[in-house]
């Protein structure tokens, strides 16, 4: 079975991520690049870089699934799969012990329950409001004259934070220029802030309930002191990937490579 | 024959076996406007479309007339269910093919407000009558109001149409008990796959009542083919429960996806049709006390919750629907105050559960494509499984 | 029931709540400086908290000796009463755990446990404290009974009935039509049948048996109480009011939540006491009244005491609001003779359950009598049955009354549902055009 490689192209909102494996499911090559205007052009792009990295050519992948928001624009993939999927499956290989998987996407947010083989067996998404997600952090960092690696600095999960209620982007965003003009320090703006997001995730685990490891991906997993807060309020320690926004690439990665396996297998075949 | 066959818009092509069709919702009514037929704009959900039919008055619902809200959002606040602000801005705009009144049934809260808003406060140029469903647990005593809510009806028919000829009475019941027969029929037919209609056009079929009249809407289920043998069970099959099926563009993707509504919990549909097959009416206003309180359990009317899990789990098991699919109106009370433990019961017994909320528009958002392709992923999970 | 317990509960009745008290004014800080816009504050306010305090506290003791019945706030409460009954408001309480500003931990959980965030505040809060056992109450008892009518809003029921299912505990749910023009014969006697019907299962619950007279002197008192509670409004047409409209939200509590019991009746005649004496000593609410204006619908619990401030500030005073009345408005229909038909005309015609031309009529009646400059209406995302035709009121009432409006939208006890900038600006353009309509 030497030589069959898999790959998975999740063409998300905000970023492009590619993810190419080998038959056993080593992780060859990982590329994330921003998404931009066109989904289809990010997908060829990224899916070229992937490859390079991984000194491989278009012919040699066996299978390729895309997924994600632009799943259905990816002219050259063999499949497709919802990144609700890819995200259960992708947590799985990473943690096999995860039960629970969260991810903090840029337009939405999803709460996914999977089983020991990480087959998903429910799931939550955030309701239209992006309140709870990546662009929500976005649209406040602007508002802060902060970038996002600022807004995600570790900070004493004790500290004083700025009441942020409202579960509405824009209402929020009025809110917090209220408190600038209340010359309300900008660190405790940030903590209410992560706080708003936090409780909005809680609400959405609480609702589905929490089975086993629980496993943190997309990007947001790389903002500490947010992590720090959903640890405290789900009283427990997250899995956090190395990269975790190619988690849903990598679960497509491994959908191709099961689908192909179990073709094989099948006696129609 | 249909009387109005030259305005007919025939059933997608994927409908198999199925010869009929089905007239376009604003041209019908607007023939049968211009025949000099009166017809009264009926608001969701119950009433006794009979004693109308008895008075020569078309009944036709209002529900989600299509077209962009306006100028209804200068008479209600953001917060309020879709459903309402439609109906309203249909009433504002005063169309021609609405001639005899508005009846507002009492369903819900906003409902109950949107009444006397139209009636005392905005006011039009037909009269707007209302007719109160009785809520909670029933017993004998509910039964001898809902009585006296018809005959009160009735009396106020009487003072604008002239006395009331009970033959007529009679055989709109008559009429109505067919149709009923009908829906059941093909209602059983869907669950068991003797059917062999896409989702698209069986909720055409299905929301076609709200519109044509009883005489017409009976012909065109007497045209409705049932197998006699089962024909290929879809890929995954699914139960929807909430006020109205899923819009146009829901239904099509799971035409694709390979999914079948295979039951519905939908006010819109089977809540409004008796839970079995009544006796032939003899008498009509007993006739339709019985049929008031033979319906299935419904939110808005109160009901008892353990009635309405004991019901619906019944329609899973007949129509061995493997998920239920709750298509939920953005702020209506009464559906989402029940949901919360229907879904909980059907997670507890390991039924995959997907809810969207829906606001009327006819664009399905990438992010409920999303959420419904991973739901069929579970369905078909478990089905291979 | 035991007398152990029961020996308990008159223990914590005639010393334990009233060393809570004490121990309570003890506790306090400081007294919080009234601002000057304020006149002096009401005696009856130290009075009211204690009953309040003293209700919430003595509730814990009532397992083994009373049975705990949770009503809505327009049930036909003094059925319960002859029974007996430990009544708890959850509409009260939601609204404690508003004013408090923990609406939003509350609603969270209930949100949490798959109730939608678009439901009713005061549900939710209720459903989050059911769910949790949470209460700024300290401890409350489980209900043996629920008691609702649907003649405030539906969602009462949908609400109670969630609670009847989660917590097996029976439900009786009091069916009033909602009036569209004027009530039925029908409607009447269907009603009043619905009552006497609920007697055996309230026996078999309480344990109780019914006497009419009992239950007669209950509806006495009741009525005496509506009565006096009109007359303390009433006398807010005095200028200057001798209280506001947001002291009266606090006091109204009682006969809300306590109506039928002497605590109730005693409690309003001391209230009226008060408000008498400061009519005639002309002592106002704020100290220099110069706008008065009516509010619609159920307060904002987290915003009472920054929107008292705002107006007090710009001498403005809420001398009347639909809500306060609407515990006084029909009281004139109850007749001891005829307990049962006049209990459906005094609680089916309640202005929620009646239609809009009412509503209308009754606030413009409320406007030239109070001798009313403006109007403040609260939009609120929980309340259909209060909110729903509000714009078309506000539009009418404008127009024919050449009277200055603004809308608030925001909710009842949801804090996460105020727009701070919003709301100023809105209240700010409506304070100058009333100064200016007044004046110009």
């Amino acid at each position: 079975m030497a030589d069959l490689y898999f790959a998975g192209v999740d063409v998300g909102s905000l970023s492009t991520d590619v993810s190419i494996i080998d038959h056993s499911g080593k992780v060859l090559s990982e590329i994330v690049i921003p998404t931009g205007v066109n989904g289809s052009e990010a997908a060829e792009e990224a899916f070229g870089s992937a490859l390079n990295l991984a000194d491989l050519t278009r012919e040699g992948i066996t299978a390729i699934t895309a997924t994600g928001y632009g799943r259905a624009s990816v002219a050259f993939a063999t499949g497709k799969t919802t990144e609700i999927s890819c995200h259960g499956v992708g947590a799985h290989q990473l943690f096999p012990r995860t039960g629970t998987v969260i991810d903090i996407g840029g337009q939405d947010s999803k709460v996914i329950q999977i089983d020991s083989h990480g087959r998903m067996l429910d799931f939550t998404m955030n309701d239209k409001c992006a309140a709870g997600t990546g662009r929500f952090l976005e649209v406040m960092a602007n508002r802060l004259e902060l970038d996002l690696d600022e807004l995600s600095s570790p900070l004493n999960i004790k500290g004083e934070s700025a009441p942020i209620s409202s579960t509405c982007t824009v209402f929020a965003e009025s809110e917090v220029i209220s408190l600038l003009a209340k010359n309300t320090p900008r660190e405790e703006i940030v903590h209410g802030l992560q706080r708003s997001i936090v409780n909005r995730i809680w609400s959405m685990v609480t609702s589905i309930g929490v089975e086993g490891e629980v496993t943190l991906t997309g990007g947001v997993a790389h903002n500490k002191g947010l992590v720090a807060l959903l640890e405290e309020k789900l009283g427990l320690t997250l899995n956090i990937p190395e990269n975790p926004q190619t988690v849903g690439a990598l679960g497509g990665a491994h959908i191709a490579r099961r689908a192909y396996q179990s073709n094989l297998e099948s006696p129609t075949n | 024959m249909l009387r109005f066959s030259k305005h007919e818009t025939t059933f997608n092509e994927i409908t198999k076996n199925m010869n009929i069709s089905i007239p376009d919702r604003s041209e019908y009514l607007k023939t049968l406007a211009q025949s000099g037929q009166k017809i009264m704009g009926v608001l969701p959900a119950l009433y006794p479309r009979e004693l109308l039919w008895a008075f020569d008055i078309h009944a036709t619902e209002i529900w989600d007339p299509p077209g962009e809200i306006l100028h209804a959002n200068a008479h209600l606040q953001t917060t309020i269910c879709p459903i309402v602000k439609k109906s309203l801005e249909f009433i504002l705009k005063e169309p021609d093919i609405i001639n005899a009144g508005y009846l507002f049934p009492h369903t819900c809260d906003s409902l109950q407000n949107l009444g006397t808003q139209v009636k005392d406060l905005i006011g039009v140029s037909l009269p707007v009558y209302t007719f109160y469903n009785p809520k909670g647990s029933f017993n004998k005593m509910t039964t001898k109001y809902y009585r006296d809510i018809l005959q009160n009806y009735q009396l106020t028919l009487e003072t604008i149409y002239g006395p009331l000829n009970p033959e007529k009475l009679l055989a709109a019941c008559v009429l109505s008990h067919k149709i009923d027969s009908y829906l059941l029929a093909i209602q059983q037919a869907r669950m068991t796959d003797h059917l062999a209609m896409n989702n698209l056009d069986y909720f055409k079929l299905m929301r076609a009542q709200e519109y044509l009249l009883p005489s017409d809407y009976l012909s065109l289920l007497e045209q409705v083919d049932i197998l006699d043998q089962p024909s290929e069970s879809p890929r995954a099959r699914l139960m929807v429960s909430g006020i109205l099926p899923p819009t146009s563009e829901i239904l099509r993707f799971l035409d694709e996806l390979g999914v079948g509504i295979v039951a519905d919990d939908l006010l819109a549909g089977s809540r409004r049709i008796p839970k079995f097959p009544m006796d032939t009416p003899v008498s009509p206003l007993d006739y339709l006390t019985d049929r008031f309180f033979v319906l299935p359990p419904c939110s808005t009317r109160g009901g008892d919750l353990d009635e309405r899990l004991h019901h619906l789990s019944k329609l899973m098991d007949a129509s061995q629907a493997q998920g239920m699919l709750f298509d939920m109106i953005k702020f209506c009370e009464p559906e989402l105050f029940d949901h919360r433990l229907l879904v909980k019961t059907l997670r507890e017994k390991n039924i995959p559960v997907l809810t969207l909320e829906t606001e009327l528009d006819s664009h399905i958002s990438g992010q409920d494509k999303t959420r419904i392709e991973a739901f069929t992923e579970i369905l078909f999970e478990m089905a291979s499984a | 029931m035991s007398i152990r317990a029961e020996l308990k509960y008159k223990i914590m009745k005639d010393y334990g709540a009233p060393a809570l008290m004490v121990l309570q004014d003890f506790k306090r800080r400081k007294p919080r400086p009234i601002p000057e816009a304020f006149g002096p504050p009401l005696e009856s306010n130290k009075r009211l908290k204690e009953i309040l305090s003293r209700h919430y506290f003595l509730s814990r003791y009532t397992p083994g000796v009373k049975k705990v019945a949770w009503v809505t706030s327009g049930a036909p409460v003094e059925l319960l009463r002859a029974f007996d009954f430990y009544t708890i408001y959850p509409e009260n309480h939601s609204a404690l755990v508003g004013a408090k500003k923990q609406g939003a931990d509350y609603c969270g959980i209930a949100e949490g446990s798959g109730f939608s965030q678009d439901l009713c505040s005061y549900a939710r809060i209720d459903l989050g404290h059911m769910l949790s056992g949470k209460t700024p109450a300290g401890k409350l008892p489980k209900p043996d009974l629920l008691f609702c009518s649907n003649n405030i809003c539906q969602t009462v029921l949908y609400w109670y009935k969630a609670i009847a299912h989660e917590l097996n505990i029976p439900l009786i749910h009091f069916d009033a039509p909602f009036v569209t023009t004027e009530q039925t014969e029908a409607d009447i006697n269907y009603m009043a049948q619905q009552l006497q019907d609920m007697i055996p299962i309230l026996e078999r619950v309480s344990g109780r048996i019914f006497y009419l007279n009992i239950f007669e002197d209950i509806l006495k008192r009741s009525m005496e109480t509506s009565k006096t509670w009109g007359a303390i409004l009433d006398a807010m047409k005095a200028q200057p009011a001798p209280m506001t409209i947001f002291d009266a939200f606090g006091h109204l509590a009682p006969i809300v939540s306590l109506r039928g019991l002497p605590v109730a009746q005693d409690y309003y005649h001391f209230l009226m006491d008060e408000i008498d004496t400061r009519v005639t000593q002309g002592i106002g609410a704020i100290s220099d009244e110069r706008y008065r204006l009516i509010w619609d619908n159920i307060a904002i619990w987290y915003k009472v005491r920054f929107l008292a401030t705002f107006f007090a500030e710009r001498k403005m005073n809420f001398v009347t609001a639909t809500y306060t009345n609407a515990w006084a408005e029909t009281t004139g229909y109850l007749d001891v003779k005829n307990p049962w038909t006049s209990m459906a005309k005094t609680y089916g015609q309640i202005i929620l359950n009646n239609n809009l031309k009412h509503r209308l009529d009754l606030m413009k009646k409320m406007i030239k009598t109070y001798s009313v400059d403006g109007m403040v209406m609260h939009s609120t995302r929980s309340c259909k049955p209060y909110s729903v035709g509000q714009f078309d009121l506000r539009k009418t009432i404008t127009a024919d009354l050449d009277l200055p409006a603004v809308i608030l939208d925001a909710d009842i006890a949801d804090e996460r549902v105020w727009s701070e900038q919003q709301i100023h600006t809105r209240l700010e353009a409506f304070c100058e055009t009333l100064e200016g309509s007044k004046h110009g």
